[in-house]
């Protein structure tokens, strides 16, 4: 009589095929499941509460700029690879282009008159939580 | 493999189960002049974010001095008149501790310095450097001493015409000081206020560890000058480096020291204030910028509820020893990290 699963103690070829499989699904979700962003560093761009633009800055090939259309003052934004910033702007102040680049998660470039806000996420993030400054 | 099924489903659990853990509600909102950013984890976080956008808004309609129907706006318009403008109640508690916090470092901070702020065209939108005149009448009505604020009554009154109170070096930490009670009574336990860069960290984080706070280098904002290890307690900084106008090839940053009118020159370049007191961060930020070095230092050693990082003109990050725990200093930033001890 052939033993049952219980009794066997070595494993066989259908137990490594099983574990396979098991591990390859586990990596398909994890894949599919991974949080937004994962290891790429993105810029949002929103404008007034919506998102009017998004970087992959991991992915970047060159400088890219982007005049914003429809802000309340004349604003752009140049995009480069791994960073960001607002290159000019027409606003009062212009506190947004003294912020110069942004590289990392978590920072944020804002330009208040123009209700613009750049957010970075992502990114192989060194694990920061909020910034104060 | 009638086990199959069942095994493709372990890694599935297994993904859930982190998902779990990770539950987060977060919002972004313009609000006092500055953007906000609220995160809460764990169960009752959407209530949470919800009810500080509600509490912080609220504040922001009574403080802006902007909006001619706040509260701060009907009090400065009547200025000189004799008129006791009613106010919320805890409108006239935040002018009861804006006035007590000018005397903690008297001379340093002073909530009637609006006309000044005005005259350089901080609080507007043409800066510039304003004439000597301009800069000595406005000078001449930065007097916390004539706000007089009543709480029983939930009154205030300027007393003389032209003064003009600015609650912009404390309004955030009050805002958080409420937000954070709100958060909390909405049911949430862990979370991060960031309120325009005063932050607030409730709780712990998901895994359990301390709440990683970066500190930004004044000189370079696209790195950070240390990273802190903090739970249940606000982060403050104050610094010129990014709200600033230059004439003349000379910068000139928006942090006014009121016993002179200019720009404060301390040799500090910001001041982060860690207390688990929101108000007293905030407030002591600015003012401990404008007095610099020795002064906030020695201000530090006469408390417990306080903690400081200063950024020193001089390329120097002094840390005093109560955030030296999980301190993490930033990598080739050119500073040299002294800890300072009591």
């Amino acid at each position: 009589m052939r033993p049952s699963a219980a009794d066997r103690r070595r494993p066989v070829w259908g137990d490594g095929l099983v574990a396979l499989l098991v591990a390859a699904a586990a990596v398909v979700l994890l894949f599919l499941f991974r949080p937004e962003g994962g290891n790429f560093l993105t810029a949002t761009v929103v404008l007034e509460g919506e998102t009017i633009a998004r970087y992959d800055l991991s992915a970047l090939a060159g400088p890219e700029e982007l005049e914003v259309e429809g802000a309340a003052y004349p604003i752009t934004i140049q995009a480069e690879p791994g960073r960001i910033r607002i290159l000019e702007s027409g606003c009062p102040g212009r506190d947004c282009v003294h912020t110069g680049w942004a590289s990392q998660a978590g920072q944020q470039i804002i330009c208040l008159p123009n209700r613009l806000v750049i957010s970075l996420s992502g990114g192989a993030s060194d694990d920061i939580d909020a910034i104060t400054g | 493999m009638k086990r199959l099924p069942f095994l493709l489903m372990v890694p599935l659990f297994l993904l859930c189960a982190g998902c779990g853990s990770q539950q987060e509600a977060s919002r972004q909102f313009f609000a006092m002049d500055t953007v906000m950013n609220v995160t809460a984890y764990g169960p009752h976080g959407a209530d949470a974010v919800q009810a500080v956008q509600q509490t912080v808004s609220r504040l922001d309609g009574l403080l802006s001095r902007t909006d001619a129907d706040s509260e701060i706006s009907q009090l400065n318009a009547h200025a000189g008149d004799g008129t006791a403008v009613a106010v919320e109640a805890d409108v006239a508690q935040l002018l009861r501790l804006a006035q007590d916090a000018s005397g903690l470092l008297p001379g340093t901070f002073d909530v009637t310095i609006a006309p000044v702020m005005d005259a350089w065209g901080f609080t507007t939108d043409d800066r510039h450097v304003p004439t000597e005149q301009a800069l000595s009448d406005a000078l001449a009505l930065v007097d916390g001493s004539a706000l007089v604020v009543d709480e029983e009554a939930s009154t205030a009154r300027l007393e003389r015409p032209g003064m003009e109170v600015d609650l912009g070096g404390i309004a955030k930490g009050f805002a958080a000081r409420q937000a954070e009670d709100a958060f909390r009574a909405a049911g949430a336990e862990a979370g991060i206020l960031d309120l325009g860069g005063n932050v607030t960290v409730i709780g712990s984080r998901p895994d359990g560890g301390a709440w990683r706070v970066a500190v930004k280098d004044p000189q370079d904002t696209e790195r950070y000058l240390c990273v802190l290890s903090l739970s249940d307690v606000t982060a403050s900084t104050s610094g010129g480096y990014e709200r600033y106008f230059e004439e003349d090839g000379v910068r000139y940053h928006h942090i006014i020291d009121p016993r002179t009118g200019w720009p404060a020159e301390s040799g500090l370049l910001s001041v982060t204030v860690v207390s688990a007191d929101a108000v007293l961060a905030d407030v002591l930020s600015t003012s401990l910028f404008v007095a610099g070095e020795e002064q906030a230092l020695d201000f530090w050693r006469g408390r417990e509820d306080i903690e400081l990082i200063l950024c020193t003109a001089d390329g120097r990050v002094l840390v005093t020893e109560g955030l030296s725990d999980g301190f993490q200093p930033a990598e080739d930033g050119g500073y040299s990290y002294e800890t300072v001890r009591r």
